[in-house]
């Protein structure tokens, strides 16, 4: 029972800094339909600005944290300008292929600016040992956890009640109904990407914590397939459920089944559910019968 | 008359002069060398590689062998076999004499490629199974080999707990470097019947960033050896320590290093190391080069740079002291004749950085202990002398 | 020398030639001569390189049936590399018969797995799909990993030289024959298969499946079969992969690889066999010759100290910008040279 609990906070937790990489993701195909490939990339340089304003630059950690978020904001308007823009109407491999390629872009420019020596985070988040239900783990999980309901919460009254939420609904519901409301679908498309890339920071920085700053924050990349296909693409809840349901699946397999299954079984489980439910529990269902 | 004598002699002071020149100008010695300085082993990789270049810098400055510079050919591999591989189609034909390797996929997949091209392969992977002569003619390594390395650390477990049963456990990076010496462990066990319960069912996914579930899997374990290198160990660390686990850890060569200290934060304290090399912190002769080269260089402190950068220059130094012992005896500098001399050449001192490291015609791994080391007070400090099983 | 202008025929014979006018026969003869000349006059790195095309012009044909032709989005190439690469490798090692009998069966078993990953292709369309082919990448690679007994788990897979009918190609310039022999094969089989009935269902498909299905095209049957004969294609290039380098390990087959293949297809041309060939040539050669560039630069120079992220802020490059400049590849970039000489002086 013991190991049980311990396996389940554990689930819980990874689940919660996966829910917060997938959070940009959502939200970015949300608003214009696109799959970014890079979103890992996102999360690296979101690690290392912060890494390199605190110890590089002497800033103060919130201060970091604020440049950080600005780095990001401008690197998504500028993605969203240069790259995604000439490749309106083009078809879907196409984009997926340039997302494809700008991750390969923003990793290689990371390791020529910063080099492939990991780096220890530094440590403005406690990492003090804290026990929950009988389970250890560390108080920048319980971080995570807190964050990923905040933002949950945030996201939730911003596109129920903010104007610019309604909007980024009605653009991903309808581009053309949307543009004779008067909405400005560009600048919707913009602000996607400039949340997109808070939210990355956010990820970045807590899983830069648990391992170090290097290039592997970006492997986390690959895993949010698995939690937006199980959730819906296009549901912030659903980021939220799913990286839940992969975390869990993952912490019980790595300890009850070992041999190396748990790095498998979010791919199985995406497979299962698009077998299943191809929109995810809670994506928006497309009928289309041939 | 005068003027044809001059001539003729003029022509010969040219010639003689030209002969001069040609002999100074002596044709480079061209080795090659794969790094991985991009990739899952990149955290070690990047001050060993540093290492690497920076010994044959120092040789190249003190006039190189006998006059010949070493000319090194060396490219980033990023731990990836097949490019490794092309790299190494590359290499042979470019002349070289020598390889200097890096990672045990590469040295597993290559080794029966150089016992036919007859390049001595020296490598940084110190996998058992490239150690015996039979099977692999041209690989050496200079330092015990992992299982060597797990023999050494389960006799010092054994020897904390006399008489006692205690349970042992591997972590170990899912690859062929993380199981080299596995098997090994469990035989050493048997055999001498010590009361060890031995699990290894904690593979570590190379860029994985949380081991807890592998970790409540060996939650009452005594003792974690871990296999692997110092940036995944330390998040191991942390976690087992997160979980309140009391097993000690136990690293071997790869993970007991200065940045395994850095990161692992709290969590270091205790953390015993096999490190064959040592730590920077040795009062011993051997770190006074690389120091001070280092420091010339615009490197910095060794402290900083780590142990890593010491392993690579002294690897290097080993095969350059055979190719230096070639040309002594006036031989061909090619392959096989580097093969001989490193298997016949007397026992090279490392200024006490490692014990001396000499191979045999039967055995290719350079030595056979190794020091250990605890980390009390935010660093490594030696707690047993070379120890050999 | 003759332009065509109002090319005409009077035979279903001429209709169905592979060329139709005789500088398109000067152009291929010259084509094949340079490809038969080559290897007597490139370095051996070089000639490295071009094997390593051959073997990727058959992967990238194949995808390109797959996802150029028949519209199927495939993140999975890495993982059918593999099937096909280790089938070959299991029949060499563990089995005594002839490498011909291996290349077989790596065909024939790349085939059938990739019908099963294509039933999934029935009901997921464009994004899905892709996202599932990506899992079925990274469950192949693990099933490689962990499946010791039959692959050798993390270790690499050792072949013995192949032999055939007593020859055993030795070195890379034995090999660029047997390589090129099977390329040749497979563009001419893949471009007699866009003349085909089966050939027009899959592009039918690609334009428009509802469509295709109303005059009377099979959707499944064509996916699956689109799936089947692409994972052949495929496995062809896996098992030349493991009889070329006898050495196979898990990373030649990686996500990344996947990625490679489809940028290839993408920079070459999507849904046209040549421009399979010119992606293939493209992606392949240009981080060879940075390889070669590095170790002639200074050891101080960027090149040399950050030689991979060089390569992969190039390759990534690559892409965005023939994507942002010129979607439909370098077939299109020669297509468009072709109809600018032909015109010449005129605009159009």
């Amino acid at each position: 029972m013991d190991t049980f609990i311990q396996l389940t906070v554990a689930g819980l937790s990874n689940g919660a800094i996966l829910a917060l990489a997938a959070l940009g993701f959502v939200l970015i195909y949300k608003a214009s339909g696109v799959i970014n490939f890079a979103q890992g990339q996102f999360l690296l340089i979101g690690a290392y600005v912060v890494w390199a304003l605190t110890v590089d630059a002497g800033l103060h950690w919130a201060l970091a944290v604020a440049g950080a978020i600005g780095v990001a904001i401008v690197l998504g308007l500028l993605v969203e300008r240069l790259i995604l823009r000439p490749l309106v109407g083009e078809p879907t491999i196409s984009v997926i292929m340039v997302t494809i390629g700008l991750a390969q872009v923003l990793g290689a420019l990371v390791q020529i600016i910063w080099g492939t020596e990991p780096r220890a985070f530094p440590e403005f988040i406690p990492d003090d040992v804290v026990t929950v239900a009988g389970a250890r783990m560390g108080e920048n999980r319980l971080w995570a956890l807190g964050l990923v309901v905040l933002a949950l919460v945030v996201f939730a009254v911003f596109f129920r009640r903010s104007r610019y939420g309604i909007a980024m609904r009605a653009v991903a519901d309808d581009q053309q109904a949307a543009l004779t409301m008067g909405i400005s679908v560009r600048r919707t498309f913009a602000l996607a990407w400039a949340l997109a890339g808070v939210s990355a920071v956010v990820g970045g920085i807590l899983i830069a914590n648990l391992i170090g700053v290097s290039g592997d924050v970006s492997n986390i990349g690959l895993l949010v397939f698995p939690v937006v296909i199980v959730g819906g693409l296009d549901s912030v809840p659903g980021a939220v459920v799913g990286g839940a349901i992969i975390g869990l699946l993952t912490a019980y397999t790595g300890g009850y089944v070992g041999g190396g299954l748990d790095a498998v079984i979010p791919y199985l489980a995406l497979v299962a559910i698009l077998l299943a439910k191809p929109y995810g529990l809670f994506g928006e269902v497309r009928i289309e019968r041939v | 008359m005068k003027l044809r004598i001059g001539a003729v002699a003029l022509v010969l002071a040219l010639t003689l002069v030209a002969g001069a020149q040609s002999r100074s100008t002596a044709p480079a010695i061209k080795i090659g060398a794969i790094f991985d300085r991009s990739g899952a082993t990149s955290d070690v990789g990047v001050p060993y590689s540093d290492g690497v270049l920076a010994y044959i810098a120092y040789i190249n400055s003190r006039g190189g062998v006998k006059g010949r510079k070493i000319q090194l050919l060396s490219q980033d591999t990023g731990y990836n076999v097949a490019r490794s591989e092309a790299f190494y189609q590359q290499l042979r034909t470019s002349g070289i004499v020598a390889i200097s390797g890096w990672a045990t996929a590469d040295t597993e997949a290559f080794k029966a490629r150089v016992a036919a091209d007859r390049l001595p392969y020296v490598s940084a992977s110190y996998a058992e199974s490239v150690a015996n002569p039979e099977e692999t003619p041209y690989n050496f390594f200079i330092a015990p080999s992992y299982s060597q390395q797990m023999r050494i650390a389960l006799r010092w477990i054994s020897r904390q707990n006399p008489g006692q049963q205690v349970k042992v456990a591997v972590c170990y990076s899912d690859s062929p470097f993380g199981r080299s010496p596995l098997e090994d462990g469990k035989r050493y066990i048997e055999s001498k019947r010590l009361p060890m319960s031995y699990d290894t069912q904690c593979a570590m996914r190379p860029g994985g960033t949380d081991f807890t579930a592998q970790l409540t899997r060996i939650r009452d374990s005594d003792y974690i050896i871990v296999q692997n290198t110092s940036a995944p160990a330390s998040t191991l660390a942390k976690d087992a320590a997160r979980l309140g686990m009391r097993a000690r850890i136990v690293l071997l060569n790869w993970a007991a290093d200065e940045l395994f200290v850095t990161l692992a934060g709290a969590a270091r304290t205790g953390a015993v190391g096999i490190q064959p090399f040592g730590t920077t912190a040795l009062k011993v002769p051997g770190l006074k080069a690389p120091t001070q080269w280092l420091q010339s260089h615009g490197g910095g402190s060794i402290h900083r740079k780590g142990i890593h950068y010491v392993q690579g220059w002294y690897t290097t130094a080993v095969l350059i002291a055979a190719i230096r012992r070639v040309v002594a005896q006036n031989e061909d500098v090619n392959g096989p004749n580097i093969k001989t001399a490193l298997e016949t050449m007397p026992a090279i001192g490392t200024g006490g950085v490692t014990a001396s490291i000499k191979f045999s015609k039967s055995y290719h791994a350079g030595q056979r202990g190794s020091r250990i080391f605890r980390v009390t007070r935010g660093r490594f400090r030696q707690i047993a002398p070379l120890t050999t099983p | 020398m003759a332009t065509t202008t109002g090319v005409y025929h009077t035979s279903y014979r001429a209709d169905l030639a592979l060329r139709h006018t005789r500088l398109e026969y000067v152009r291929l003869a010259l084509a094949l001569a340079v490809v038969a000349a080559l290897p007597f006059y490139v370095s051996p790195f070089w000639l490295h390189v071009l094997d390593q095309i051959g073997i990727a012009v058959i992967g990238a044909i194949g995808l390109n049936i797959l996802v150029g032709y028949t519209g199927q989005i495939s993140l999975g190439q890495g993982g059918f590399l593999a099937v096909g690469a280790y089938s070959a490798g299991v029949v060499a090692t563990k089995s005594d018969l002839s490498p011909l009998v291996g290349v077989l069966v790596a065909v024939l078993v790349t085939a059938v797995v990739g019908a099963f990953f294509g039933l999934p292709a029935l009901r997921l369309k464009g994004l899905y799909l892709a996202i599932a082919t990506l899992a079925s990448q990274q469950i192949i690679v693990w099933l490689i990993v962990h499946w010791d007994f039959l692959t050798g788990g993390v270790d690499a897979l050792v072949l013995e030289p192949a032999t055939v009918f007593g020859w055993t190609p030795t070195g890379d310039f034995d090999w660029y024959w047997v390589i090129v022999g099977f390329a040749t094969l497979a563009t001419i089989t893949a471009t007699n298969l866009f003349r085909t009935g089966v050939g027009r269902a899959f592009v039918a498909i690609r334009d428009h499946d509802i469509a295709a299905e109303v005059i009377g095209v099979n959707p499944a049957r064509y996916k699956v079969l689109a799936f089947a004969v692409s994972s052949a294609f495929v496995g062809l290039a896996g098992a030349l992969t493991a009889y070329w380098t006898q050495i196979l390990t898990w990373e030649r087959f990686t996500l990344d690889v996947s990625i490679l293949y489809l940028a290839m297809i993408i920079v070459g041309g999507l849904g046209s066999v040549a421009g399979s060939i010119y992606g293939a040539a493209f992606m392949i050669a240009i981080p060879a010759y940075l390889d070669q560039l590095s170790l002639r630069v200074s050891a101080d120079s960027i090149l040399a100290t950050d030689l991979p992220a060089i390569k992969l802020l190039i390759f990534g490059l690559t892409i965005v910008l023939f994507l942002v400049f010129e979607p439909r590849g370098l077939a299109r970039i020669w297509q468009r040279a072709k109809d600018y000489l032909r015109l010449w002086p005129f605009r159009y």
